[in-house]
């Protein structure tokens, strides 16, 4: 038995598509709203966790593989092994502001929900900074005065236009990656080298 | 006034039938180890900082409990025992008579982020053999950790052996002017990244071994070749146990000065390396290796292998054994 653990929010679409187009848990239903389902046939238990806890439960093993975007993963990295990041779904991490990035010398505000990423981000700049810690609806902050610049995920863009924000600097791709537990890759390297094996094959992944 | 009984995160204390088990695990290791021939050091929680500033890494150090003792001086709360009973040793070895076996057991404290199972008490026991330079104590040490692990009933106990240096070869042969950042994808066993840069640790870094052992260059394919030997007996002798070599999740420990991290493993073992997990949450319960540079670098000139394993969280894999 193998414990795999999938995100809910959008990574769940692009981690089923990329899995059944590789001939993978063609058997699960995710209709229900249980939280644990059972594969007997491929010998697979599926988690159904949020994106911010799946690390923590792959790190501790609960789960022995799982799937989860490599924004949440920068912040709350565990040492896990990371093969493989999906195709499908890839976004952009970037700053968000109202113009261009602020003068050198500045004091700058950067609302968040990725305080880690951010002080990675701000490490460089010269810029005298504070960071703003939200948990949702970014965009708003640099809007509203809250912040000057926002650093957020960005997939189309059209929530910016549609707010006369830009995406002033790309800081990092952003991706569904495959994380597995450094123990269990040891104890299930068969089947995780032909699961990771045939997700190449479909080339559903980079 | 109402007084709590809650402790600092991280602390746990051990009541009644917990303490009793515990100190059932450590007479067991006791006996095992002075049964072998090891001899009993006892260390202080209490050090000066000074003389492990060249041994740590930003990551250790941030792990550190330092303050600044009344007359000034810096100080720190162990957080391993190895190096500071290399650097007790070091000044002394001229009046000791080698092979020296050692064996420690007590408390190793560090900061660790608040997150469920991050103690940061940990009570550590662990043996060194110094002044054997050839494989003989590879061989012994094994011996002496698998037996140790093998005595509790934690589940399935799985060991994983590689060699520090062992990619070396391959990660500076590559076309890549950040071998560091290929070493770093090749622990994570980030697939894209190492087949565009090197496809010939592809295979490192999906079964753990080269396709041939020359892929590694002459050095490391002799030493691979004589871990391969000592794996394979050590499997023999304990069937019970799954060993593996697996060079992709050392691949952090190069030797060579371009692939020495400025942060990174807390690791000063530079010859075969270990580590074990336990159940089936694979808990990390402890590991070891040869450190012959880390007696050089403390002004002493000595060979040594050692491991450590964690006994609360043996007993923890134990636990879960019986609750799953």
């Amino acid at each position: 038995m193998i414990r795999l653990a999938l995100p809910k929010g959008r990574n769940l679409d692009v981690a089923l598509a990329a899995f059944r187009a590789a001939g993978l848990l063609t058997g699960l239903d995710l209709g229900s709203r249980s939280l644990r389902m059972q594969l007997p046939g491929e010998g697979i238990e599926v988690l159904s966790l949020k994106d911010w806890d799946l690390p923590l439960y792959v790190e501790h093993g609960v789960a022995d593989f799982g799937i989860v975007g490599s924004d949440v993963l920068a912040e709350v990295d565990g040492d896990l092994l990371v093969p493989v990041r999906l195709r499908e779904g890839r976004s952009r991490m970037s700053l968000i502001g109202r113009g261009a990035l602020p003068a050198a010398g500045s004091q700058v505000r950067l609302a968040t929900k990725y305080p880690n990423t951010a002080r990675q981000v701000l490490a460089g700049r010269s810029w005298g900074a504070e960071i703003v810690e939200l948990s949702g609806s970014i965009e708003l902050a640099p809007l509203l005065n809250l912040a000057e610049l926002a650093l957020d995920i960005v997939q189309t863009g059209r929530t910016l236009q549609e707010n006369h924000l830009v995406e002033i600097e790309t800081v990092a791709e952003v991706a569904a990656c495959l994380v597995i537990n450094r123990a269990s890759f040891q104890r299930h390297r068969a089947l995780l080298n032909d699961w990771i094996g045939r997700l190449e094959a479909a080339e559903v992944v980079v | 006034m109402k007084i709590s009984a809650a402790l600092p995160i991280g602390v746990a204390a051990l009541l009644f039938e917990s303490a009793r088990r515990r100190r059932e695990v450590e007479g067991r290791l006791v006996s095992l180890f002075e049964a072998a021939g090891y001899a009993e050091v006892i260390l202080p929680i209490l050090d000066y900082l000074e003389p492990y500033e060249a041994l740590l890494t930003s990551v250790s150090r941030s792990e550190l409990y330092r303050f600044i003792d009344r007359d000034g001086e810096q100080l720190a709360l162990r957080a391993d025992f190895t190096p500071m009973l290399a650097r007790l040793l070091a000044p002394r070895l001229g009046a000791l008579s080698l092979p020296l076996r050692a064996f420690y057991r007590g408390d190793v404290i560090r900061y660790e982020e608040e997150r469920a199972g991050r103690q940061r008490e940990l009570f550590q026991i662990g043996a060194e053999l110094l002044g054997v330079a050839d494989d003989s104590a590879e061989r012994e040490i094994l011996r002496l950790f698998l037996e140790a692990l093998n005595g509790e009933d934690g589940g399935v106990l799985q060991v994983v052996l590689g060699f520090a240096g062992a990619l070396d070869h391959l990660l500076l042969e590559a076309p890549t002017d950040d071998p560091l950042a290929l070493a770093a994808a090749v622990a994570r066993r980030e697939r894209g990244p190492v087949r565009r840069v090197c496809p010939r640790l592809l295979a490192v870094v999906e079964s753990g071994l080269p396709e041939q052992p020359e892929d590694l260059g002459p050095v490391a394919a002799a030493a691979l070749r004589r871990l391969l030997a000592l794996c394979d007996e050590m499997a023999a002798a304990f069937p019970h146990v799954r060993l593996a070599i697996d060079l992709a999740e050392f691949a952090r420990h190069g030797l060579d000065p371009r692939l020495t991290p400025a942060v990174g493993d807390r690791s000063y073992y530079d010859g075969v390396v270990f580590r074990a997990f336990a159940g089936s949450a694979a808990l990390p319960v402890g590991g070891g290796g040869r450190y012959d540079t880390l007696f050089r670098r403390l002004g002493a000139e000595v060979p040594a292998v050692g491991f450590s394993l964690s006994v609360e969280r043996l007993m923890d894999a134990a636990a879960r054994e019986v609750a799953a």
